[in-house]
């Protein structure tokens, strides 16, 4: 190739090039969903005396997911996530083994959320609890719009 | 003009390229019934793409009407669950006669050069149905394929690199929703049709242009004649085939109607949980290993099976006396059957 035509092609090439190179950016960008920033609001979860000491109740957050309130002690209150950390099914509490058990995959977690059998790479999540005088608070994350 | 000379005119069609090409000579082994169930995935695509264009008439991806549509449609429309119905089996037997398919190219070796490109064809194809499978029953919004729909996508954000991108895309967002129905809906009637048709096209072309690797049976002498025509002969084969593959769907959708389980509950996994039959050995797999090996464990298997030409002739000349590569068919297809078969007979 002649260097005049080589110069040519330069000219040619590199803007088309970055054009389709954009457009192909600009179309994965398109099928990937925008991220938002997660929000998260204290909200009103019971009242301190709703439940006894190791005694647990159901919650709904506000993007609608289930959860437990367990009162761990006179003044402190876990609430740990009922999706299961290995792929997202929902356990069950089975009150008779005292067991948060996974239908999926087998999976076993301790009243406290820790693994105990089964697949899953870590223990149930928790969320954010707050106890001021007899007022339980959650953080919960605010659904997306 | 008469209207054949003004056809002629209009749409010049080479006759003899034509006569050609619709006769074929079939190797003689197609004669044998059993062969000519290469044809079946085939027949079963047509019959998805008539019957799955009927179901968009009345089907609706929205979550809060998905599943209605579809009771609508196996309870209130004419015929509906005859074309459910037929959809359903129809899905079902493709899959399973393409995992006999390719069994038979397997342990034929029919794979060898110069046939590796289109095994890998076929592999991509074989992953495109059951990705079909698992879009199309999570279309119907019930509580199994809701689960299938959050565990399926929570193994595709466990794939090492691409996985959280590959995850917020295919949920297009944080939760399994209304997104992520659209998508579904996408790829099922529109995305993979499209793609399937085209590597069709691209598979029998290779089958044409290549041949049909040439297999002997006992007792046939090698001066009999190799072929026979495909016309008339192996058409009416077909033709006979696809006679009964229809009867039997329209018997199957009959006799066991797919049902329809309870509606998605985001905030209730059942006890009892089950995916489709074909991704059994997946599902066994993933409750015995951790996270990291469950998801790795079937992409290696695809990874092989689809470079699988590529490994035979690397073990053909690491060990050129032995049949490793029957051995370790039958090895991996015994495998994957005890994994099916514990799935089937396991509660949990
Ligand atoms: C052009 C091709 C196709 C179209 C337009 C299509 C369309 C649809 C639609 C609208 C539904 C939801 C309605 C319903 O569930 O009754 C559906 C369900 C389904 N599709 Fe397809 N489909 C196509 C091909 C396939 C293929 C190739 C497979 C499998 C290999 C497949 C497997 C399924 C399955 C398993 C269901 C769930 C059936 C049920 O339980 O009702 N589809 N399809
Ligand atoms: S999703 Fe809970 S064990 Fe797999």
């Amino acid at each position: 190739m002649k260097r005049k035509d080589f110069i040519t092609s330069l000219f040619a090439f590199i803007p088309l090039g970055t054009g389709f190179a954009g457009i192909t950016f600009m179309g994965a960008r398109f099928i990937t969903p925008r991220k938002s920033e997660k929000l998260y609001r204290k909200i009103f979860a019971m009242n301190l005396d709703d439940i006894e000491v190791n005694e647990s109740k159901p919650f709904f957050d506000l993007t609608g997911r289930e959860l437990v309130l367990v009162r761990t002690g006179e003044n402190d209150v876990r609430a740990i996530s009922t999706t299961c950390t290995h792929l997202g099914c929902k356990v069950h509490w089975e009150a008779d083994k005292n067991i948060f058990f996974c239908p999926c995959h087998n999976g076993v977690f301790s009243p406290e959320g820790a693994v105990i059998e089964g697949p899953p790479p870590r223990p149930l999540d928790t969320y954010r609890v707050q106890v001021e005088g007899k007022v339980v608070y959650l953080y919960s994350q605010i659904a997306e719009s | 003009m008469s209207l054949t000379s003004w056809l002629k005119k209009s749409f010049p069609v080479d006759d003899e390229a034509l006569a050609e090409m619709s006769s074929e000579p079939i190797p003689n082994h197609l004669k044998k019934w059993w062969w000519a169930l290469g044809g079946t995935p085939a027949y079963m695509f047509v019959v998805q793409l008539v019957t799955g264009f009927m179901l968009i008439f009345y089907y609706v991806p929205d979550p809060n009407q998905a599943y209605e549509s579809v009771q609508h449609i196996s309870e209130s429309v004419s015929f509906g669950w005859l074309i459910r119905g037929v959809h359903r089996w129809s899905a079902n037997i493709m899959i399973a006669s393409l995992i006999l398919h390719m069994m038979r190219v397997f342990f034929t070796k029919s794979y060898r050069a110069p046939r590796e490109l289109n095994w890998m064809f076929g592999v991509i194809l074989f992953v495109i149905m059951l990705v079909f499978g698992f879009t199309g029953y999570s279309l119907v919004y019930e509580q199994m394929s809701y689960w299938a729909m959050q565990v399926g996508t929570e193994i595709a954000g466990a794939t090492p690199l691409i996985g959280p991108w590959l995850a917020d895309f295919l949920k297009g967002g944080d939760m399994i929703g209304q997104n992520t129905l659209t998508r579904f809906y996408a790829f099922h009637v529109m995305i993979l049709p499209v793609v399937s048709m085209m590597l069709i096209a691209v598979h029998v072309y290779l089958i044409r242009t290549l041949g049909v690797t040439d297999l002997r049976f006992k007792g046939e002498e090698k001066k009999d004649k190799k072929t026979f025509p495909f016309w008339p002969d192996h058409a009416t084969t077909e033709f006979v085939m696809v006679s009964i593959i229809m009867l039997m769907l329209v018997i199957l959708a009959l006799v066991f109607p797919p049902h329809l389980g309870a509606p998605a509950d985001p905030n209730n996994t059942p006890l009892h949980i089950k995916p489709e039959w074909y991704f059994y050995p997946v599902f066994r797999w993933l409750k015995i290993t951790n996270l990291t090996w469950g998801v790795i464990g079937p992409m290696v298997f695809l990874v092989l099976l689809f470079f699988w030409p590529f490994v035979d002739r690397f073990f053909e000349k690491l060990f050129p006396k032995k049949d490793v590569a029957f051995w370790i068919g039958v090895i991996g297809a015994l495998t994957i059957t005890i994994f099916l078969v514990w799935e089937t007979l396991a509660a949990h």
